[in-house]
């Protein structure tokens, strides 16, 4: 993993979530960990989570940029995306303790007023068995991928996050 | 000729449940029953794991309270290993519990229930959500944020960085406090205290508008059981077991928890996969109790911290004499708990002891049974269980704080259903009412699997034929 440059980087927040033993629904946490012991700017902070909680939009009201880390179920095994992420404050969760990306960037624009720009980087998983706290070969593999696209998200400049267009596989 | 409503999911609760209300021929209730629909089976496959292993395993129940979990199980622990954990052990344990109970009541009070409390049980549910309450209560909104935050906050200072924190275990727990962690944890409860008692301020207004739903919310004579310190007092991580019949009376006073079964029996029911515990020498079903914040308040005789107390003495107030009887009131008296979680922790972080390095006894299993009750966010949470020679687990018997108030929400669901629910034209703030009456206790179903919100939702009225005379659909 490349550290980025210094200096030029916006007040990021990154966001790995996912349960640690559901084989590859691990990667959102795994990928924040290896994160966290990597060298990166002091305008960046990560936090791994099992699940997304409400009280999150606090701390992303103080970010220009979050950066969400899942895995999915859809596309193929191993596959890596980014997505670009919008608040959708339609986006209910039926979950009282587990809300959505896009629904805890409604929840930040609802209580704080502030937008950060934001995405979704996912890495589609092969295995979220039960009790299973090892990731797949491929989704240990996409790990590196989500990595390599994190630290690239991390060393757009600050002046350039507002417009994030150029995101790949489009956006919510 | 006999129709059924059934209320499925029940939403803003923890879990998925249905409820269905029986109704006879004039369209009278007759019976209304609140099912729990997924089973788990936690106490079997937790059968012939290693008993170190029961913290970690059981705080998988549950997303919500992962923390009472822990400590129960662990007191669990400590008492197969026949250890006093030491007095700072405890000091630390006590405070992530009432960080906990901070972040979980909350959650109930502010995103869980505030949308009926401040946006009207007949509002449009379209915007009767934590969205509309934001909108018009953002302030507050902020502050219910702010708290679960600082209740997290000082879980994950102790505990780590964890959903399931490993801190706490048998003896003790894994570390001692540093002082900037202290400190730290310090700076955040003057804020937090100031925003439970903005909110208890503000709520206290707001109690009077409520007072038929007061009437009707699972106003019902029934015990109330929770832990109270050895002076009767409100306690929440250890103490002895108390139960108070509807008049005020004390049945049982000074039990050791680890006498859990003479009080305690279990029963169960077809139509839900949830357990009936009631209270043994009255018999099922006869022995309803309740157990959780309503409870804790009506059991103990003071709170020992000055704004939990003012609040604990107007708290009686809402009613002429005797236990607070009516359910709706749990949302009162979650609102004082807040208030003694912050003061509490702040006198905890505060004592000398606190920073003593000696936090865990060590030892081997010296008994083939062991039990550990702590008071859980929702109530009285109890864990038992047996070992071999070789300290595998034999027999898991778990008492969820939800579970105790089974009976009394079938009760509640009952009488709210009779008072509101015309069964000859359906609305939907009826039926927001009986799924409200089951948030007041704020159960956690399956302690896991968690659902609420805008789930879809029909309602059906159906005739003796199946025919469907009247529905509701809440996409």
């Amino acid at each position: 993993m490349q550290p980025v440059d210094p200096g030029m980087t916006a007040k990021t927040l990154i966001i790995g979530y996912g349960s640690p033993i559901r084989g590859d629904d691990a990667i959102g946490p795994l990928a924040a960990e290896a994160l966290m012991a990597a060298p990166l700017p002091r305008e960046v902070s990560v936090i791994a989570r099992h699940i997304l909680t409400a009280e999150l939009a606090a701390e992303i009201a103080t970010a220009e940029r979050v950066i969400f880390l899942d895995a999915s179920v859809t596309g193929e095994p191993g596959e890596v995306r980014v997505q670009t992420l919008a608040p959708d404050a339609s986006a209910l969760s039926s979950m009282a303790h587990f809300l959505s990306p896009r629904e805890l960037l409604a929840w930040c624009q609802a209580l704080y007023g502030h937008q950060p720009a934001a995405w979704l980087v996912t890495a589609t998983g092969q295995s979220f068995t039960y009790a299973h706290c090892r990731l797949s070969p491929l989704a240990t593999a996409a790990m590196e991928v989500m990595l390599a696209e994190v630290q690239a998200l991390i060393g757009r400049p600050a002046a350039g996050i507002s417009s994030p267009a150029s995101s790949r596989n489009g956006g919510w | 000729m006999s129709r059924t409503i059934t209320i499925e999911p029940v939403t803003r609760i923890e879990g998925h449940a249905r409820i269905t209300l029986q109704l006879g021929a004039e369209g009278e209730l007759q019976d209304a029953l609140f099912h729990l629909t997924q089973f788990r089976g936690f106490e079997k496959f937790c059968e012939g794991r290693p008993y170190r292993e029961m913290p970690a395993l059981t705080a998988r129940t549950c997303g919500i309270c992962p923390v009472s979990h822990i400590l129960a199980a662990n007191k669990a622990c400590d008492h197969l290993l026949s250890v006093t954990i030491p007095p700072t052990a405890e000091k630390l344990r006590r405070i992530i519990n009432l960080a906990q109970l901070t972040q979980s009541h909350a959650l109930s009070f502010f995103h869980l229930s505030s949308p009926d409390l401040l946006l009207g049980w007949d509002a449009d549910p379209a915007t009767r959500n934590i969205f509309g309450v934001m909108r018009q209560y953002p302030e507050l909104a902020r502050d219910g944020i702010r708290l679960r935050q600082i209740g997290q906050t000082i879980i994950e200072t102790l505990g780590g960085k964890k959903i399931h924190p490993t801190w706490v275990v048998p003896g003790g727990v894994s570390e001692a406090l540093t002082q900037e962690k202290r400190t730290a944890m310090l700076k955040l409860l003057p804020e937090g205290l100031e925003i439970a008692r903005r909110t208890y301020d503000f709520f206290k207004t707001l109690v009077p508008k409520f007072k038929d739903e007061a009437s009707h919310f699972g106003t019902q004579d029934t015990l109330f059981l929770s832990l109270v310190t050895p002076e009767g007092n409100l306690e929440h991580y250890d103490g002895f077991l108390r139960l108070k019949d509807a008049r005020g009376r004390i049945v049982e006073d000074r039990v050791p928890t680890w006498e859990y079964q003479r009080l305690v029996g279990e029963a169960v029911e077809d139509f839900s996969y949830m357990k009936f515990p009631y209270y043994k020498p009255m018999g099922y079903p006869k022995g309803v109790y309740r157990v959780g914040p309503l409870a804790r308040l009506n059991n103990a005789n003071a709170c020992g911290t000055p704004y939990a107390d003012v609040a604990l003495a107007e708290f009686h107030m809402l009613q002429e004499s005797g236990p607070i009887a009516s359910s709706f009131h749990y949302h009162y008296a979650r609102l004082v708990e807040i208030i003694y979680a912050l003061e509490m922790m702040d006198r905890l972080l505060k004592d000398p002891d606190i920073m003593d390095q000696r936090v865990r006894a060590r030892a081997r299993s010296n008994r083939d049974e062991g039990i550990g009750v702590a008071e859980a966010p929702r109530g009285t949470l109890m864990h038992h269980y047996k070992i071999d020679d070789d300290g595998l687990i034999t027999w898991v018997n778990l008492i969820i704080a939800t579970g105790h108030n089974n009976l009394a929400m079938n009760a509640a669901i009952k009488q709210v259903a009779a008072a509101y629910v015309d069964a000859n034209h359906l609305q939907e703030g009826m039926l927001n009412r009986v799924e409200a009456v089951i948030r007041c206790f704020d159960p956690c179903l399956s302690c896991a699997s968690h659902a609420f919100g805008q789930m879809p939702m029909v309602i059906e009225l159906q005739d003796a034929a199946g025919r469907v005379v009247d529905s509701l659909c809440r996409h």
